[in-house]
């Protein structure tokens, strides 16, 4: 019961956000929307099925730089087809790459999907005539449900109807997470986490389901990363970088990769520490540095362990 | 009876080593078959052959007709034929509930199905909830797999091959680790499981002979990669080769 | 593993001096190792991300120390002339880094190989368990390893300097391609190392001089290429 009041408050505190607050800080959410929908995906990667990968940033990056060629170079201006085209190439890219990656696990897994966000990467910046190299592709500002809002200004836009839209995405995809999570398919893919040798006899197809799960989960990284360029107006090269995917897993870690709510606030907690940060310090790669290795080494299980501990104790 | 497992001229080499040659097996509707042998015999090698853990060198499989050869488990699940293994294999933070459910899905064949809820589905629920209840594990359903006793632990592994719903089912070593007083328990929990679900054969694989010959139809007896025999428990007894090579001098 | 440390610039010109700068630099080896102790037992992936921790933290240490501007020392490279060799020019600084690498793989080949030291780390290195049966103290060689590696990481950081800069995002990049020589190469093996070194190296220099836009994809494709065909690297050991 108390899950369901916080979500809920935490759906209501989202959705005054922008009415009550600066505008500053509504902008500043925006990345948690794309960060949010990016991650739900690789929590069924790694915290259902047990596949931890340092690549998931190469479908970000896909999805930011789809939102780019189909308003800059295509003009096509529509967010829901932006954002149904993301899905679709990240879901293409994936079954290839997912069908070589899945047939390994632990660190070598790590590894391929590592080299291929890095593959990826070296592709986005050399390839000058394709994707505008290091200087990024443009995203232009996308008409929301037809509208183009024009009367808006950037910053009206942003911080109205684009960071309500935002959210509502958001939303319907932790909608479809929630189901695939408690669906017979989520429960293999758990079995297969938990022992997947066992899995295999226990009818389980276990190179399937992780594929499934691979493909699902790129779906997922690609739609958030869609929404990502928007604010900036800018598909960056280094959305690709390894340290991307790094930081993705760091924000998995950070909330706990046991929960289903975790990944969310590990980018909540993550996008609000690194804005505090770094306007007290320059250092702020040491202080997150740092906050990664106690992550690790201490609390694996992220905050939301922290919390079902305390709960645990409580009781 | 009709026949479910026709395996023929199974062979299996690792480099010079022969493991298996020339081993034959067939198992019919009805029959609870053990195989016996020493150490080192090809029993295990056997069971991983026919249950797709391994491909034969040579030889033939075949179950209720079709070739099962190269077949992988999951494949083999879906045609009628599980197993369980000899070291205890449960899925560490499922419940009990969940691992049945797991192998009941497969079997319902709710698989694909990535939209509906588990928690919803009453027939996988009805399943799961009988296979317990004749495992004796029906008060333990929420219970995480990690925090059952040894005993608890191999009887889920072997009730979640039951809940594929196979027609014949190979149990690797099924009273192992398992103190004597209680063997006698776990066998005829299995039997009586198998007759309820519906499995139609079960070999077995096992050392301790008070259970062999306490349950088998037909014993089949290797050493050494061959077939030494293959009959009734009293036709093993009268075996004089069998008796020196797998059972031991006789007691006088 | 592959640690790569972006050394900090130190003022004296002599490639001994670099040596030297690099070998003292080593001796947070110790003190990092301790850290990733904590975890030895979790599933390597965590350890890659404790990594990346660490080379954040040390990022802005270096930052922290010595400024955000690249450091030179290009009077160094300079000093040392070039050699004409047919129709090429060659600086004979690369020659010298050249001789080092290969001085240095020759160090590590006999120290490895022939040294009492070395045969207990490849005791160890196959069998934790028998090697502490039989009296050794696996901390002290975990120790001692990992501070040789991150020895091998700032000499070599070093070394490289007057050719290049030295750049506060050097770790991060250099991380990559040590992984990517790593992973060619084959984990566990010196040889494996070197040759995927000389593979990274030499397949860079080709790309970059015919077509520059696939100098890195090249590179991460032979990775994908040697983690499908031959994941344990191409001279990694045989497995037992």
């Amino acid at each position: 019961m108390s899950l369901r009041l916080a979500v809920a408050a935490a759906l209501g505190a989202l959705a005054l956000f922008p009415l009550a607050g600066r505008d500053y800080y509504a902008t500043l959410m925006l990345p948690f929307f794309g960060y949010g929908i990016a991650l739900l995906g690789l929590n069924l990667l790694f915290g259902t099925t047990g596949l931890l990968s340092f690549g998931h940033a190469l479908f970000v990056a896909l999805g930011a730089y789809t939102a780019a060629f189909l308003t800059s170079k295509l003009g096509v201006l529509d967010l829901e087809v932006i954002l149904m085209a993301a899905a679709v190439a990240g879901a293409v890219i994936a079954l290839p790459t997912g069908l070589l990656c899945v047939r390994y696990v632990r660190i070598y897994f790590g590894m391929l999907t590592l080299a291929f966000g890095m593959l990826f990467y070296s592709f986005l910046l050399k390839f000058y005539a394709v994707t505008g190299g290091d200087e990024g592709m443009r995203v232009l500002r996308p008409r929301l449900l037809g509208l183009a809002w024009t009367s808006f200004s950037k910053v009206e836009f942003l911080t109205g109807p684009f960071y309500y839209y935002s959210l509502a995405v958001l939303v319907l995809g932790a909608v479809v997470m929630w189901r695939i999570v408690r669906s017979p398919f989520g429960l293999g893919l758990r079995a297969i986490r938990e022992n997947a040798g066992k899995a295999e006899f226990t009818g389980v197809d276990v190179r399937r389901y992780r594929l499934s799960a691979f493909v699902v989960a790129a779906v997922f990284g690609a739609v958030g990363g869609a929404l990502l360029p928007i604010p900036t107006g800018l598909a960056d090269p280094l959305l690709a970088y390894w340290t991307h995917s790094g930081n993705l897993v760091f924000m998995l870690l950070l909330g706990g990769f046991g929960n289903f709510f975790g990944p969310v606030l590990g980018a909540f907690v993550f996008i609000v520490l690194q804005d505090q940060v770094m306007s007290i310090t320059q250092y702020w790669r040491f202080v997150f540095g740092a906050i990664l290795a106690v992550v690790v080494v201490f609390f694996p299980q992220g905050l939301t362990g922290l919390l079902d501990r305390r709960q645990r104790a409580g009781t | 009876m009709s026949v479910l497992l026709d395996a023929r001229g199974l062979t299996k080499r690792y480099g010079d080593f022969t493991a298996l040659d020339g081993v034959s097996l067939t198992v019919s509707e009805g029959e609870f078959v053990s195989i016996i042998g020493p150490n080192g015999a090809g029993k295990t090698t056997l069971v991983n052959i026919v249950t797709g853990l391994a491909p034969p060198t040579a030889g033939q499989m075949s179950f209720r007709g079709l070739d099962i050869v190269g077949a992988g488990p999951v494949t083999l699940a879906r045609r009628g034929l599980a197993r369980s293994f000899q070291l205890v294999n449960v899925f560490p933070a499922l419940t009990v509930a969940e691992t049945l459910a797991v192998a009941v899905c497969a079997r319902l064949g709710r698989g694909r199905r990535f939209w509906s809820s588990l928690a919803a589905d009453r027939a996988v629920h009805a399943e799961v909830g009988e296979i317990a209840a004749v495992f004796g594990l029906a008060d333990r359903l929420a219970r995480l797999a990690r925090t059952l006793p040894q005993g608890d632990k191999k009887l889920l592994d072997v009730a979640s091959a039951f809940a594929l719903g196979p027609e014949l089912i190979l149990l690797d070593e099924p009273t192992s680790g398992v103190s004597t007083a209680d063997k006698h328990a776990i066998m005829d929990v299995m039997v009586g499981a198998a007759r309820r679900l519906g499995v139609k054969a079960i070999v077995q694989v096992e050392h301790d002979m008070d259970i062999v010959f306490g349950y088998s139809d037909r014993i089949v007896a290797l050493h050494q990669g061959r077939v030494l025999a293959d009959t009734t428990p009293d036709g093993i007894r009268r075996d004089t080769e069998v008796v020196a090579t797998v059972l031991g001098k006789p007691r006088s | 593993m592959s640690w790569a440390l972006a050394a900090g610039a130190p003022p004296p010109i002599f490639p001994l001096v670099l040596v030297g700068a690099g070998l003292g630099l080593a001796l947070v080896g110790p003190v990092i190792e301790r850290l990733l102790r904590t975890i030895y037992d979790r599933d390597e992936s965590f350890q890659l991300l404790l990594t990346f921790a660490l080379v954040l933290m040390f990022e802005d240490v270096i930052r922290f120390v010595w400024g955000t501007a690249p450091h030179q020392l290009s009077s160094a490279y300079l000093v040392y002339g070039q050699l004409r060799v047919g129709g090429l020019v060659i600086p004979v600084y690369n020659l010298v880094v050249i001789a080092a690498g290969g001085a240095i793989a020759a160090l590590m080949g006999f120290l490895l190989a022939r040294t009492r030291f070395g045969r207990i780390v490849r005791a160890t290195a196959e069998n934790r368990g028998m090697a502490e049966a039989m009296g050794v103290d696996v901390s002290r060689v975990y120790v001692r390893v990992f501070t040789l590696g991150v020895a091998l990481g700032t000499v070599g950081g070093a070394l490289v300097i007057p050719a290049t800069a030295a750049v506060n995002e050097m770790g991060i990049d250099l991380i990559v391609e040590a992984f990517a020589v790593v992973v060619i190469g084959g984990l566990g093996s010196m040889r494996g190392a070197v040759a995927g070194a000389l593979i990274v190296g030499i397949m860079r220099a080709v790309a970059v001089a015919t077509y520059p836009e696939v100098e890195m994809l090249a590179i991460y494709v032979v990775v994908i290429a040697v983690l499908v065909l031959r994941p344990a690297g191409l001279f990694a050991k045989a497995a037992a």
